[in-house]
């Protein structure tokens, strides 16, 4: 039975067009990226700032490098809006649409029907990410070789690995930036569990992760970083690093685990509480 | 079958249902009355555990439905006022989702339902592109689906055209005499419950006025037409014999129990009043309903008399 809700869900998830905005977004970003990074200045800053430290330029402007690239804004900027748009509406639609009443018509619990949409959410975060990944190594592959890794993010990463490593290095960081993901999704299904509009839902986990990136800019709160969750979002790039910072990117892991796991519980007690009307 | 006893519901500071008590036999079809707002969504949704009351037992099927939603649920289908569906999907599809979540079905019983309520041809079509009266059959076979041995209906005729409304209430009928369900059926549409229902309920301003077999509320009726040469010498007359306890409209009055036509015509004819034509009136749930309503009416007026 758990299968099946579950297979219900993604049938409703990805049967829907919006579902699809985020993926083909990462599409048109990518390519864009791709075309500035070749034929604008960014090429040749970025071969001066390897000839500055000493390496080859061309051992090291490869696919893997220019992947990366694209990726750091993307997980900044678009992966939020992507993840919070489906989060803010896996509850919150289908109450404003009615088809939650229906559903609640019949005998099962909240809590399963919950667990079974916030899965199917996770399942669409972890698809989205490994889905960019994927886009961007190889829509990168096509114009340059497939050769060593250089990796830049003032005061997070900077490494320079052979092909081999940084391809597992490549994957490995994509793990992390699934957790990163469903903890954006899991923030705004926690709002779409309350009784209100899935925009607001998505608007109000997008003013909480502004806020928290405000906050983080602000030299005051230096000391309470960890307390932020973009601090623990940027997880993934120290695993570039050599060696990578184990005990960091742990406690960070746990810390969004630990996010996902609050918002969740916190929006089951809210949904479980409030009354289904039309 | 359905069973609610003191059950109250406050949003906020507004009382939407306030000490209903209610119970639906097992076989009857239900019919489920009151004004907008009366408290008869809020009801069915505690029915179905979408609603939990403030106060008071909701019990479906022998078992409570705030403690044991699961098993009360297990033998119910639900049809509410536009149904909604998920419009990008096929009806079969539809289908699918919704009845997993009572129990897995097999393609062959969807088939059947398909059949049973005559949406064989369309099922693999979006439901975007469903007509009203093709959703209304959707969402009944949705409700179909788990083998129910109680339905409960929501408005099932809003926003239908006539011949939708003769549907559905063929359907309601056909439903009650083959399959043997019980039917709560909740409506606006006092000529369709007065043609489906053995037994009914109305509710006002959250609580239940009245509840019992529908030829109660024929026998309840003691309006009488009165033409007579001056009616409120007539009213006077009756009155002060202790014969009528209300009129209206310049030619209705309202006889006391026990008080039958024949007396009331021998006391006209001495005191000198011309009867041209007495006759009690039509016996209508509408006239019932509305004649109940107006006395609740009258008595909440009265009631905020001393207040004001």
């Amino acid at each position: 039975m758990f299968y099946l809700h579950l297979r219900n869900e993604l049938w409703k998830l990805f049967g829907k067009k919006r579902t699809y905005i985020g993926f083909a977004m990462f599409l048109l970003a990518q390519n864009a990226m791709l075309l500035a990074f070749r034929f604008t200045k960014w090429q040749s800053d970025l071969e001066r700032m390897l000839q500055g430290n000493g390496y080859l330029a061309e051992e090291f402007i490869s696919a893997l490098t220019v992947a990366v690239i694209m990726l750091v804004p993307q997980i900044l900027l678009l992966m939020p809006l992507y993840t919070t748009l489906v989060g803010g509406d896996m509850v919150a639609k289908e109450a404003e649409d009615g088809t939650l009443r229906m559903i609640l018509s019949r005998p099962v619990s909240r809590f399963r029907l919950l667990l079974v949409k916030w899965l199917a959410g996770a399942i669409f975060a972890v698809t989205l990410v490994l889905v960019l990944g994927a886009m961007a190594l190889l829509f990168a592959r096509i114009w340059f070789p497939w050769k060593g890794m250089f990796v830049f993010a003032p005061g997070h990463a900077f490494a320079i690995l052979g092909a081999d490593e940084g391809w597992q290095r490549y994957l490995l960081a994509h793990v992390f930036m699934a957790v990163n993901a469903t903890t954006m999704l899991s923030l705004a299904f926690m709002f779409s569990c309350c009784n209100m509009k899935p925009a607001a839902a998505t608007i109000l986990a997008l003013s909480y992760l502004f806020v928290n990136l405000v906050l983080e800019a602000i030299p005051f709160f230096d000391r309470f970083e960890v307390w932020l969750l973009p601090y623990h979002f940027r997880c993934w790039l120290h695993v570039f690093n050599s060696p990578v910072p184990w005990v960091d990117v742990l406690q960070s892991q746990i810390v969004l685990v630990a996010a996902n796991l609050t918002v969740f519980i916190i929006g089951a007690t809210i949904f479980q509480m409030r009354d289904i009307k039309s | 079958m359905i069973q609610l006893s003191n059950v109250r519901k406050e949003f906020g500071r507004r009382v939407a249902v306030n000490d209903l008590s209610l119970a639906v036999p097992s076989g009857e079809i239900f019919g489920l009355l009151g004004h907008n707002g009366a408290g008869k969504s809020t009801a069915i949704g505690m029915m179905l555990g979408q609603v939990w009351p403030t106060a008071g037992a909701v019990r479906v099927c022998g078992h409570d439905v705030t403690r044991h939603r699961a098993r009360a649920l297990q033998k119910v289908g639900a049809i509410f006022e536009s149904p909604a569906f998920y419009d990008y999907l096929s009806g079969w599809r539809n289908l699918e989702i919704l009845s997993t979540y009572t129990a897995p079905t097999s393609p062959q019983r969807i088939r059947e339902v398909l059949d049973w309520v005559g949406l064989s041809q369309r099922e693999h079509s979006p439901v975007r592109t469903y007509s009203h009266g093709m959703r209304a059959r959707l969402a009944l076979a949705q409700a179909l689906l788990p083998h129910p041995e109680l339905l409960i209906l929501d408005e099932p005729g809003e926003g239908l055209d006539p011949e939708g409304i003769h549907e559905i209430r063929q359907t309601v009928l056909r439903l009650h005499r083959e399959l043997g369900l019980t039917i709560l059926l909740s409506s606006h549409l006092l000529s369709e419950v007065e043609q489906l229902c053995t037994r009914i309920a109305v509710l006002h301003n959250g609580r239940r006025v009245f509840q019992g077999r529908l030829e109660e509320t024929r026998r309840r009726n003691h309006w009488v037409r009165l033409q007579v040469s001056d009616f409120a010498a007539a009213v006077r007359v009756l009155e002060n014999a202790g014969s009528i306890s209300n009129h209206r409209e310049g030619e209705r009055i309202a006889l006391c129990p026990g008080v039958e036509t024949d007396e009331v015509v021998r006391r006209l004819v001495a005191a000198d009043i011309a009867v041209f034509e007495i006759a009690r009136e039509a016996d209508s749930l509408e006239s019932f309903y509305l004649s109940l309503m107006s006395d609740y009416r009258g008595e909440k007026g009265a009631a905020s008399e001393p207040e004001a």
